[in-house]
């Protein structure tokens, strides 16, 4: 492991190092620095949010480009390169071999995210993350849009690039004596979602280049005044983003599976069952993206099938919760923060499931579309089950990273804060959508109920800020100040580990 | 863990397949009516149901786990795996 506190080399060795644990801690602060970029955007649309009518934003126009830039920077500049980070450190490990299957490409799939990161802060697109045509096409003014589709179309290759080496690095270049079944689910977790990415991003490449080619009058894909058709839009980008949550997310419950058995000093529950989930997601994945678009005009049996095939995934999803309470019954359970992180995660991972079967269901689709029902079910799973996953292993990979330990009682506040925070804001907006506030909206009328629960959910989304705030000194002290840590046993929970720190990659 | 799966499969047979089947092979057959809004809403329910029985199981469980398998519980014991060090 890099430990770059304890034995500090210049910066630039770092940043044009192939080395996977320095691209790895790259991946990490960048990902660290959308976090806090993304959440900031947050908070100010919650303070907005706090009372009807203008607050703190000027007009609907910031407002929408300020929640566009908000959920495009936390997906593809926090929660992906969040996993790649984790993935470079701890896969070559995994496998058994001394670096990713491609360094310099690993370095470029990195130094693709900068520029893509600055196209989408400096041109500011109000179209939402969707980017739904007609009105991406028709109205959404320029360069911000035409900037934010760049910016999309080099994070993706940088997706792909990535994708392709974590697939390489696993299948090609693990020691051979490690057979695939015994690779480490969280191994098994980059090897299925890297698979989903390179199935279903370019579908999205090609969407986004038929959008710029529209918007420069070009062609007429997705414009109805040239004869185009916008739900095809919706369903390109579906195709690409609804097996993108399963990117997501996926990952995070690879976390879960390391922290879990560590801390309740058990191996997992089993390992081929983990394996079997990961597969079956990996394929229901692809069966349920038009369940985004239930109102569009779709045939009842196109909707009953999308529902089935969105269903499907309930199985696959539960063997993994099964597994990790089968994992933790009969341990000894040491709470330190990871863990508490990753039983947080848990918890709200099986609540937002529960969400998103009810959504599902077309009845009740229509009655929660576009309100803030939907918005509550999502945020629950990026929020409540991959941004848990992933500070849970942030805080275990903390020690392997700076060589010190961070401060367990911050940990917990910030777990803490964030656990009540989350379910302040999330919660209430399930209800709120059930109330009919619709989303994406800058003002709403002052009826009672939807003031006292925008409230709530900005008291809510304070306690949030407030955790991030904990989370960060913690970090920023304990990396520089903090109680060496025991690198054999940072807990002292016992245990041989998986990957000790003496087994680092020399640099080349 | 295969039961667990096995029962998921069997669930999803008995509340899901046989209304989806019914709902679309009905509609084709001359002379019968169907109200598939009442159907659906039916399915959902049902759904529901499972969904929140599933729930309530689960989420009692999960405290209960946390509750009963901290180490400061007076019960707690270390695990076999840790005493063959195999963990």
């Amino acid at each position: 492991m890099v430990l770059e506190i304890q034995k500090p080399r210049p910066i630039w060795q770092i940043m044009f190092s192939t080395h996977h644990t320095d691209v790895g801690l790259l991946y990490l602060i960048t990902s660290l620095a959308a976090l806090f970029m993304g959440g900031a955007l947050a908070l100010a649309i919650r303070l907005e949010l706090f009372l009807p009518g203008s607050q703190i934003i000027a007009d609907s126009m910031t407002f929408n480009r300020m929640f566009t830039v908000h959920g495009t920077t936390l997906i593809f500049l926090f929660i992906l390169p969040f996993a790649s980070a984790i993935g470079n450190y701890l896969i070559p490990i995994m496998v058994r071999y001394k670096d990713m299957a491609y360094p310099k490409l690993n370095a470029i799939a990195f130094w693709m995210i900068p520029p893509g990161f600055a196209l989408v802060w400096l041109g500011f697109a109000d179209f939402t993350w969707n980017a739904y045509a007609p009105y991406s096409v028709i109205s959404a003014p320029g360069p911000a849009a035409d900037m934010w589709i760049f910016g999309l179309k080099i994070l993706g290759v940088s997706s792909i690039l990535g994708a392709i080496n974590f697939i390489v690095t696993i299948l090609k270049c693990k020691h051979p004596d490690l057979p695939l079944s015994k690779i480490p689910l969280l191994a098994w977790a980059y090897l299925t979602s890297s698979l989903i990415m390179i199935v279903a991003m370019p579908t999205f490449a090609a969407a986004l280049l038929m959008l710029l080619t529209d918007r420069l009058g070009v062609s007429g894909f997705f414009n109805p005044a040239r004869g185009g058709d916008p739900i095809a839009y919706q369903h390109l980008f579906w195709f690409t983003f609804h097996p993108e949550v399963y990117v997501l997310v996926i990952p995070a419950i690879g976390f879960m599976y390391e922290i879990i058995p560590r801390f309740s000093r058990k191996p997992i529950f089993s390992h081929g069952s983990g394996v079997a989930a990961f597969i079956l997601l990996s394929i229901v994945s692809f069966a349920s993206w038009a369940h985004h678009m239930y109102a569009t005009g779709m045939s009842f049996t196109e909707k009953t099938v999308f529902m089935v095939g969105t269903l499907a995934a309930v199985p696959a999803s539960a063997m993994h919760v099964f597994n990790f309470l089968a994992t933790m019954w009969g341990g000894r359970i040491r709470f330190a923060t990871p863990m508490m992180w990753s039983v947080g995660g848990i918890a709200l991972f099986f609540s937002a499931g529960a969400g998103g079967v009810v959504n599902t269901a077309m009845p009740l689709d229509f009655i929660t579309h576009d309100s803030y029902w939907v918005v509550g079910h999502f945020h629950l799973f990026v929020m409540g089950t991959i941004a848990f996953g992933s500070f849970g292993f942030l805080y275990y990979i903390f020690p392997y990273v700076t060589g010190r330990m961070y401060n367990e009682k911050w940990g917990n506040v910030h777990f803490i804060t964030s656990f009540i925070g989350a379910v302040m804001v999330f919660f209430t907006q399930h209800v709120l959508g059930l109330y009919g506030m619709p989303r994406r909206i800058f003002d709403y009328p002052p009826f009672p109920e939807w003031v006292a629960m925008n409230q709530f959910a900005s008291i809510g989304a304070m306690l949030l800020g407030i955790g991030a705030a904990i989370f960060l000194v913690n970090m920023i002290y304990s990396a520089a100040k903090g109680k060496e840590a025991n690198m054999d046993d940072p807990w002292g929970i016992g245990g041989k580990y998986y990957y000790p720190y003496q087994q680092k990659n020399p640099h080349h | 863990m295969r039961k667990i799966f096995g029962l998921s499969c069997i669930l999803t047979i008995l509340f899901v397949v046989p209304t989806v089947q019914y709902v679309l092979a009905a509609g084709d057959e001359p002379g019968e009516y169907l109200d598939r809004r009442v159907e659906i809403w039916n399915l959902f329910f049902r759904l529901m149901t499972v969904a929140f029985v599933i729930g309530a199981v689960v989420s009692g469980t999960l405290i209960w786990l946390v509750l009963r398998f901290r180490e400061s519980n007076p019960k707690a014991k270390p695990t076999k795996y840790e005493e063959a060090g195999e963990w």
